[in-house]
């Protein structure tokens, strides 16, 4: 009776501990600034059946009236260091710390930032750049033209883009206020090279000499960041010494950058006001998402592009006939409305209709011709053809598009076989070169020559494919110093007809960019360079 | 019992080096590279090379792991390829969430198996016991990630009663910890119960086909009294082994759940190690789940010897 009872003991001892044990882990409160509290955040922004804002629920709770918008992201950033980052989550953070030279406005064409004002010499290799008075660090110091010089510097000895400044000679800081850029050869899109997005962030030396870049981003954006922890997400809070904090921006008192990898669950968060705007809606839910009360969803035809690739080392693939064969068996609109739901532009060139300055009208190939695909193959002594596809199921997408161009290519006798790898894979096989074709999209190009040179010139560095034709590269690189803007598209329009004719790339569509949010966010809009720009957004 | 302990824990010691060297071994031998998946699409020889030597890549594999050993031994696991941070601290900051689920699961998980189990095994063969295998059959066949997205739909879309996603620390208000946990909780602690359930059944259900019940019957004893006194005492060895393994998984972070519900756990931490082939991390991660499931498996070995007098730990 007593050993038994014993027993008994020991389970309810355990299961008490076990409690316990749940309830005493709470790990270390994180410091979020003005005491504005997760909890507090998504209590205050708890809508009620009527569509009205809930008061909060928690006394400890800061003033109603604290503004923090609360943002879902579908990845992870992986460090928040602008110039070592390639991930897209980390840039949709530091879009909202960090400030450029110059950047794009909502047009895409480049704005005064931190330079208010830039000229151009004559022979066009000295750029000279004034920067914008008073502008301040987050950790208070003063921005000075050194700034700009060692972001720079920084960048070209060990960042991911110190490739932009190829036509660079020198950068210096003659005064606090003034950079001079001088260049080998004229650059007519130095801006976008060196401005383009946030990877050419300017930052603080001692952010880097501390070694906190990569946790603690000091930047001269709208908004400071505060903490990042995995029970948080990424805390930011308003920066009252915003260089435009003139015009009252920016307007949210903070944003919290949460992270919900299944997209179900992201777009419940947002129909149920958990959080206020979500980034990348499924194609398939922008239906059923717009058709909701108090929903918003943004979506504008983006600057990204998806396209495949052949092998040009490997036979068949080195014969221009068997790639047009391909390019003209398959059927763009097919694809696009099977990957995106026809939230997307069929394109048989990279550059998006959207992007007016450099759009090139260009469609040469039948969509799904397979008399005309057959014809090609039978001219070129090719026949029983099998092509190992390379996709990543991390971009879900390209395994949906090869499903759909095997039924396509099925039909002139062409054998598919997908190679469906994760993306660290997937990079391997493609820089060996271990693919029939490979499948993926850029994304957030602006000026031709990033659409172009680095893919399709013979020493272009993503030029995986084995791309080599020596007009391409020499209008391409003659493209790159033209400073005259119509000479120039000229030149880009000639290149861009040759690499289509000759299928180095077999581009398939541009896919909108989209976002969501509620209607109590006011003041924010879907960019077609898909930045995620919060400065002018309010909170109602 | 010291000399059990003394060697016990050396035989852990041992189990986590060799685990160590297998997944040193297989993360090296599978394709994928940390340094390419940092440098994304743009793909530059140079760079390429001097981001490998900055972390250490370049160097032969087996200096690499013994540089990676000698750091272990002294507490350091070396810091992320992805983003330099040390990997401890990346370990500790996902245990609160992790160990809470894992409890907070297996709490439910016990209060449904243990008087399911039990009820089912003493009224074997009735309706009831036929509900209760029916009820944890569906248990078990039901995947995680489906019932985890029900859930959503029914507790947070539709009703609005609780969260869909996202962790809150006990810290940080009771009431706002509990309703970002039951869901998750109510997920895997279901899944987890039906399988207990049935290991509580049969244990129950062997024990009272021993001539020691058959006894105490015939003093006319009740069936509650012979189930308390009796049988119980005699099942709880395969139960505590089941509720064991249950944990050692749970502890490890339950990667589906999740993801599904944004809770900021080992699972996901470990996930996106792999992805990203986060070697340290993962390296890290791994270590961690094999020394929980042996520390489990230790506590469970003691826990045998005060359940039952007749084993004996020396």
């Amino acid at each position: 009776m007593r050993k038994a009872e014993n027993r008994w003991r020991i389970i309810i001892v355990m299961v008490i501990l076990a409690l316990a044990a749940a309830a005493c882990s709470e790990g270390e409160s994180v410091d979020v600034g003005d005491a504005t509290t997760s909890t507090a955040a998504e209590t205050t922004q708890a809508p009620s059946d009527d569509g009205t804002t809930a008061a909060p629920a928690d006394t400890t709770a800061p003033p109603a009236e604290a503004a923090i918008l609360i943002a879902a992201q579908g990845s992870e950033p992986d460090q928040l260091d602008p110039h070592m980052t390639s991930a897209y989550a980390s840039f949709q953070v530091l879009e909202n710390v960090y400030d450029t030279l110059v950047q794009p406005g909502s047009d895409l064409s480049m704005e005064p930032a931190l330079a208010e004002s830039w000229v151009i010499s004559d022979d066009n290799l000295t750029w000279t750049f004034t920067l914008r008075d008073g502008v301040k660090f987050h950790n208070g110091r003063d921005l000075v033209a050194q700034d700009v010089v060692y972001s720079f510097e920084r960048i070209i000895a060990e960042g991911l883009n110190g490739w932009r400044f190829g036509a660079v000679e020198t950068i210096t800081a003659p005064d606090d206020s003034t950079v001079v850029i001088t260049l080998t050869q004229p650059s007519p899109n130095l801006l976008v090279s060196i401005a383009g997005f946030k990877g050419m962030a300017i930052i603080p030396e001692e952010i880097v000499t501390d070694g906190s870049i990569g946790t603690n981003p000091v930047g001269t954006g709208p908004f400071r960041f505060v903490s990042q922890s995995p029970d948080e997400g990424i805390v930011l809070e308003k920066n009252p010494d915003y260089w435009r904090a003139s015009e009252g921006l920016p307007k949210l008192d903070g944003i919290r950058f949460v992270q919900i990898p299944e997209a179900g669950t992201k777009l419940t968060a947002l129909r149920t006001g958990e959080v206020h705007w979500i980034d990348a809606v499924p194609p398939q839910d922008i239906e059923s998402l717009a058709a909701e009360d108090g929903i918003t969803v943004g979506r504008v035809p983006g600057g990204d592009y998806h396209y495949f690739s052949l092998n040009q080392n490997r036979a068949p693939f080195d014969d221009a006939r068997v790639r047009q064969a391909i390019a003209t068996a398959i059927n763009r609109d097919e694809i696009a409305e099977a990957a995106q739901f026809g939230a997307a532009t069929a394109n048989q060139t990279a550059i998006p209709a959207s992007n007016v300055a450099w759009y090139y009208d260009y469609a040469p190939y039948g969509s799904g011709d397979a008399a005309a695909a057959q014809a090609l193959l039978e001219d070129a002594g090719v026949s029983n053809l099998t092509i190992d596809f390379l996709v990543t199921s991390d971009f879900p997408e390209t395994v949906t598009q090869a499903q759909v161009i095997a039924a396509q290519l099925a039909a002139v006798g062409i054998t598919v076989e997908i190679t469906d790898v994760d993306f660290s894979t997937w990079l391997d096989l493609q820089g060996n070169g271990e693919f029939d074709a490979f499948m993926l999209s850029w994304i957030g190009n602006i000026d031709p020559d990033d659409f172009y040179y680095a893919q399709h010139h013979s020493t272009g560095g993503f030029n995986f494919q084995g791309y080599s034709n020596s007009e391409v590269d020499s209008l391409l690189d003659a493209a790159r110093v033209e400073t005259d803007q119509a000479a120039r598209k000229a030149l880009y329009d000639q290149a861009a007809k040759l690499i289509v004719d000759d299928a180095s790339y077999i581009y398939l569509y541009n896919p909108d960019n989209i976002n969501a949010w509620r209607d109590e966010v006011g003041g924010y809009a879907t960019r077609g360079d898909n930045a995620i720009r919060f400065e002018e957004a309010t909170l109602n | 019992m010291s000399g059990f302990l003394l060697r016990r824990i050396l035989q852990m010691v041992l189990a986590l080096l060799g685990v160590s060297i297998v997944v040193f071994a297989l993360m090296h031998l599978v394709p994928g590279d940390p340094v390419r998946v940092a440098l994304g699409t743009r793909f530059d020889q140079e760079l390429y090379d001097a981001l490998r030597e900055r972390v250490g890549l370049d160097k032969p594999l087996i200096e690499q792991y013994f540089s990676w050993l000698g750091g272990a031994l002294t507490g350091d696991l070396g810091v992320s390829f992805r983003n330099g941070q040390p990997v401890t601290t990346l370990i500790m900051e996902r245990l609160p969430a992790t160990i809470t689920l894992a409890f907070a699961a297996l709490a439910i998980a016990l209060i449904v198996a243990l008087p399911a189990g039990i009820i089912s095994a003493v009224r074997s063969g009735s309706p009831l016991d036929y509900g209760v295998s029916a009820a944890s059959q569906v248990g078990i066949s039901m995947p995680d990630f489906w019932a985890g997205v029900m859930y959503i739909l029914l507790f947070a879309l539709t009703l609005s009663w609780l969260p869909s996603s996202g962790f809150t620390p006990f810290g940080d208000g009771v009431v706002e910890w509990a309703r970002h946990l039951i869901l998750p909780a109510l997920t895997i602690g279901l899944i987890s119960g039906s399988i207990i359930t049935r290991f509580v059944r049969s244990a129950v259900l062997e024990a009272l086909n021993q001539d020691y019940v058959l006894t105490a019957r015939a003093k006319g004893l009740s069936e509650w009294q012979i189930v308390r006194r009796h049988v119980l005492p005699n099942s709880w060895i395969p139960i505590v082994t089941v509720v064991g393994l249950q944990l050692g998984f749970l502890l490890g972070g339950v990667v589906v759940v999740e993801v599904i519900f944004a809770w900021p756990g080992l699972g996901r931490l470990a996930l996106v190690a792999v992805k990203d082939r986060d070697f340290t991390v993962l390296q890290g991660a791994v270590l961690y789940i094999a020394f929980m499931f042996l520390a489990i498996n230790l506590v469970v070995d003691i826990i045998y010897a005060r359940l039952d007098p007749r084993v004996r730990v020396s």
